[in-house]
């Protein structure tokens, strides 16, 4: 008995595979012997923690951590009251089940500096704006309100009087302007503005109005930037979503502590020897690591938790920010728990593992779902219960054709025929995929979100050129012309060169098993004629192939593409940036033009129309917009979806028992930045 | 003696440049840069880096220069003692190396002597008892160990370890200890991790080293001055340990050169498995990154140590081995 366990569990662990031969045939592995629909059980009630904006309904006196009310007693920090906003202007959390105890380390793993968005997303409360539990309506956060002008040119947002710094300085609408004008304007810092920031290519500026009052101004409508300033984006990101490592984000910054980085508060030559006596090339790089919360402890921030021990040491850890600026509806200060502790795991295998034996309290980040059947086997003893998260996206593995790819000619005009592409989608069974790598838990279907999601077009669209058919596929095929067949059955190609053969890039060691699914799918296209070449490639090298137009298709996620305009570029190639499904057009589409390539597809330039005019369109229009541009995407197949709205990326939730207010299910979304959605500042330990 | 030396250390000079060279180009050699690389990681998890603040990063980093104008830019900070910035870390390269390396030579010293406390005296045992059952016990399990690659045999190890001892999964310190300062107690912390990493890392070189103890101890065991030494009535062990495993232990003098090196990076695959905190992993992730000066340093690193090392064994074979020194003159 024990023995099957181990090899099973080793099964389970990918032998390294993952590492050694960078691939995660665990997947298949252990799915052989699972019963299906495994995981449908650990599915939960959609829920989480209310946001209280009634400013009648907020508490009158305040209670704090034991440890806080401590160093108060011995002077070493003013009374909680004085440290909170004005009582009118905090942030009231409704917790979800109950008013928490204070205390307690939360354990977690992180895979190294790389790996800033495991604490950023817990952290991502001095956001500007962010959005409710369900993941579809704005809500307040750092900023207590908002206004659009009747124009859409002007985005107003109103701060908490009297919030603090977590050294005990006044947030202002002087850390706004500061950030605007000293980081962002300075070309030095920032030599290309943010696209976020910029309605057409035109840029937005920014205006104190008083000091808890800013707005955001644009030479035309631009009402979409209030989901800019919610989404996880560079604009609305506060210190700890962006800024966090090699980024800008913000809009705001502690003006007080940067200050004396900056050559305009001395002088460059005072900066720069600063810079070279901390060992860094020149005071750009300086302040780049000053700017880090997770790198520089000292940092003043706006998050309920603060870095102890910085990010690229051995443990991530964070204690809890005396002045942060929520309490839940007792009044208590929030977080509740004192301090996480991230433990560095130097490959996610051997966190699955310490996830197994019970070392973390709540992980959902680097669990994989192939080793489901290990956690639920091994619950009792870690004292964990298991909760799967879906995703709303609507492919986990999407097939993204390179729309504009340049080489093979006869592979050129076959990738830009709509028939060919709607063939090859119509020749995948689904079913088979979802069972064998998704243990049953994804939804089979095309690549359009779930139809719970603002831009959705609707749950018929769903299924559209995302079935099996493998008749109307072969006539789809004939119809091109694909009709002569070698002896195995394959179709030839129409140059007379022999068989017809599709390129297909993959990537291993990633949270989705690619190249194993192209397995299965190159064996499902053997019924369509259509033989495929599998190439699993180094993830960087994947994504030059991608930015010079030479993969004919390649696996990868449409992870957030559910928010159509925040996060465009898993879905319609607009973004220069990185971009699966054409990267010729997404340049043309980027520069207006200027470079890149402009598509003959009159349907994608349709999109392309359709997208750059709902950013100062009024909501009504934009989501009308968001449901055409999906049903274009569906109809033509620009990517081919498989398999998706699953807990395969990082939706495997472990949960200790000891913790109370964790949802049973919370959205899993990049736009929410997934846990911060479920307010961990409420999280408890019982 | 003195001009051979001489010459050594001035060959020994030309082939760290010509390394640190080689390292550069070939860090460079994948398409992309490291902010390619960082776009991947964070599509990867679920992030994103827009256009702008790519071209910011690259800016930053001086990856729009040309290959040449950045090897020339690391050669001047390394002439003032710099050895650049680790990207993906935010700190000084040298930093990021300085906290790896005590506890890599750590893991690599015990490896090292569980491999030589092992397979010596099983070697010499072998050899003088050949063909006996124990030989035979020694050759199986030593050809057990040559067979399962390391990698392999942590996840094994690590599996038995938590599952029957209830041992901590990877890692060198119990997670209380990871963060403390030195003390005793972290030492003692320390070592009763260390047995697992040194056993794992040290089974497939024991192994090696087992059978190549033996068959050079076969050899001289059957040569004439052997014969001459018992029939002139010496105690069995001084016939066998005063010279056939002297002449025996050559080889591993000679391969002192690539301990060395070994000793720096540690295993690359196995310390990953094992989650070690170790320079083997920083190494692969630089790589896997396009971190170009943690990479290149580390490289350039091991090269320097292989040199040194080559050249040490160089000295201690002439010293050891007289017919070396005397063929010599």
């Amino acid at each position: 008995m024990k023995l099957t366990r181990a090899l099973r569990v080793l099964a389970g662990l990918g032998l390294a595979g993952t590492l050694a031969m960078g691939s995660g045939w665990a997947a298949a592995q252990s799915a052989a012997p699972a019963a299906p629909k495994i995981g449908a059980s650990l599915i939960g009630k959609l829920e989480g923690p209310e946001i209280v904006r009634d400013a009648k309904a907020f508490p009158k006196t305040f209670k704090e951590a034991p440890a806080l009310a401590a160093q108060v007693k011995a002077g070493k920090l003013p009374a909680v009251d004085k440290r909170l906003p004005e009582p009118s202007q905090l942030f009231v959390v409704k917790p979800l089940r109950e008013v928490g105890k204070y205390g307690g380390n939360w354990r977690r793993a992180f895979t190294g500096p790389a790996d800033h968005e495991n604490g950023n997303r817990i952290n991502s409360a001095d956001k500007i704006l962010t959005f409710d539990y369900t993941g579809t309506k704005i809500a307040p956060s750092l900023a207590r309100d908002w206004k659009i002008s009747d124009d859409g040119k002007t985005i107003t947002i109103y701060l908490r009087k009297g919030a603090k710094w977590s050294d005990g300085k006044p947030f202002t609408a002087n850390d706004f302007i500061f950030w605007y004008e000293d980081i962002y304007l300075n070309k030095n810092i920032v030599p290309t503005p943010f696209f976020e920031f910029q309605i057409d290519g035109k840029d937005g500026t920014m205006r104190k109005i008083d000091d808890y009052t800013v707005a955001f101004e644009f030479p035309e409508p631009y009402a979409f930037f209030v989901y800019q300033l919610a989404g996880s984006t560079a604009i609305g990101a506060g210190l700890a979503t962006r800024g966090a490592f090699q980024n800008w984000g913000g809009a705001y910054a502690p003006a007080h502590y940067l200050k004396q980085f900056l050559p305009k508060y001395s002088s460059e030559d005072a900066v720069n020897k600063k810079a070279k006596e901390l060992g860094f090339d020149n005071w750009v790089s300086l302040l780049r690591n000053r700017y880090s919360w997770a790198l520089n402890p000292e940092l003043p921030v706006m998050t309920p938790w603060k870095t102890v021990s910085p990010i690229n040491s051995p443990t991530w850890s964070m204690e809890r920010n005396p002045y942060f600026w929520a309490v839940d509806t007792a009044g208590n200060q929030l977080p509740y728990i004192d301090r996480i502790t991230m433990t560095l795991a130097e490959n996610t295998e051997v966190a699955n593992l310490r996830a197994i034996a019970g070392e973390y309290d709540i992980q959902e980040r680097h669990m994989h779902l192939s080793k489901l059947p290990v956690f639920l086997e091994n619950a009792k003893r870690g004292n964990y219960t298991v909760r799967l998260d879906p995703g709303l996206n609507g492919a986990d593995v999407a097939l993204h054709v390179g729309n504009s790819y340049e080489g093979d000619p006869e592979m050129m005009t076959l990738l830009r025929n709509r028939d060919f592409r709607r063939a090859l989608a119509l020749g995948i069974d689904r079913d088979q995929l979802n069972e064998a790598f998704w243990l049953g838990v994804g939804t089979a279907g095309n690549i359009a979100p779930s139809p719970d999601t603002i831009f959705s077009p609707g749950a018929e669209w769903n299924k559209k050129w995302g079935v099996l058919d493998i008749k109307q596929a072969n006539e789809l095929l004939d119809k091109i012309g694909l009709t002569k067949k070698d002896s195995e059955g394959y179709r030839q190609r129409l140059d007379g060169k022999g068989r017809l053969r599709v390129e297909m890039v993959t990537v291993g060691g990633q949270f989705v098993p690619y190249t194993q699914v192209a397995e299965m799918i190159k064996q499902q296209w053997r019924k369509i004629g259509v033989d495929v070449d599998i190439k699993e490639l180094e993830r960087n090298l994947a994504f030059m192939r991608d930015n010079n137009n030479e993969n004919q298709i390649i696996t990868w996620a449409n992870d957030g593409s559910e928010m159509l305009f925040l996060f465009p570029r898993h879905a319609i190639p607009v973004d220069a940036a990185e971009s699966h499904m054409g990267m010729a057009f997404a340049r043309w589409y980027a520069s207006k033009g200027a470079s890149g390539k402009k598509p003959d597809d009159p349907e994608l330039l349709r999109a392309f129309d359709l997208f750059r005019a709902s950013f100062g369109a009024k909501e009504e229009d934009r989501i009308r917009n968001g449901k055409e541009i999906w049903k274009i995407l569906v109809d033509n197949v620009y990517s081919i979806g498989t398999v998706g709205q699953s807990p395969a990326f990082m939706g495997v939730r472990l949960v200790k028992n000891n913790m109370g207010n964790v949802p049973e299910r919370q959205v899993n979304a990049q736009h929410v930045r997934t846990p911060f959605s479920s307010q961990p500042i409420t999280f408890y330990f019982k | 003696m003195v001009s051979y030396i001489v010459r050594r250390l001035l060959l020994a000079a030309l082939t760290v440049l010509a390394i640190s060279v080689l390292s550069f180009i070939i860090i460079h050699l994948p398409p992309g840069d490291y902010v390619t690389s960082y776009i991947s990681s964070m599509s990867a998890s679920g992030s994103a880096v827009s256009e702008g603040e790519a071209a910011a990063l690259r800016e930053q980093l001086g990856l729009d220069k040309p290959i040449t104008v950045q090897y020339m830019k690391w050669m001047v900070l390394m002439m003032q003692g710099n050895f650049g910035m680790a990207m993906e870390w935010g700190r000084p390269v040298s930093d990021v190396i300085g906290d790896r390396l005590l506890l890599t030579v750590v893991i690599s010293v015990a490896a090292i002597i569980f491999t030589w406390a092992i397979a010596l005296p099983i070697g010499i045992y072998s050899a003088v008892y050949r063909y006996s059952f124990l030989d035979y016990v020694f050759t199986f399990v030593g050809f057990v160990g040559l067979a399962i690659p390391g990698f392999l045999l942590a996840l094994i190890v690590m599996y038995v370890g938590f599952a029957w001892f209830g041992a901590n999964v990877g890692g060198l310190f119990s997670p209380d200890y990871i963060e403390a300062e030195w003390s005793w107690a972290k030492v003692w912390d320390l070592t009763k991790h260390l047995p697992i990493p040194a056993v794992v890392l040290g089974v497939s070189g024991t192994a090696q080293l087992i059978r190549i103890m033996r068959s050079n101890l076969l050899d001289e065991l059957r040569k004439p001055y052997v014969t001459t030494a018992r029939a002139r009535g010496l105690p069995e062990y001084r016939v066998i340990l005063r010279y056939p495993v002297r002449v025996a232990l050559n080889p591993f003098v000679s391969t002192i050169g690539y301990l060395l090196p070994y000793v720096v990076s540690g295993s690359i695959i196995v310390s990953l498995v094992l989650s070690l905190p170790t320079v083997g992993p920083l190494l692969l992730k630089a790589l896997i990154a396009q971190d170009m000066f943690l990479a290149g340093t580390i490289v350039l690193l091991l090269g320097v140590l292989t040199v040194i090392g080559t050249f040490i064994s160089d000295l201690l074979l002439m010293w050891v081995d007289p017919r070396i020194r005397l063929g010599r003159q």
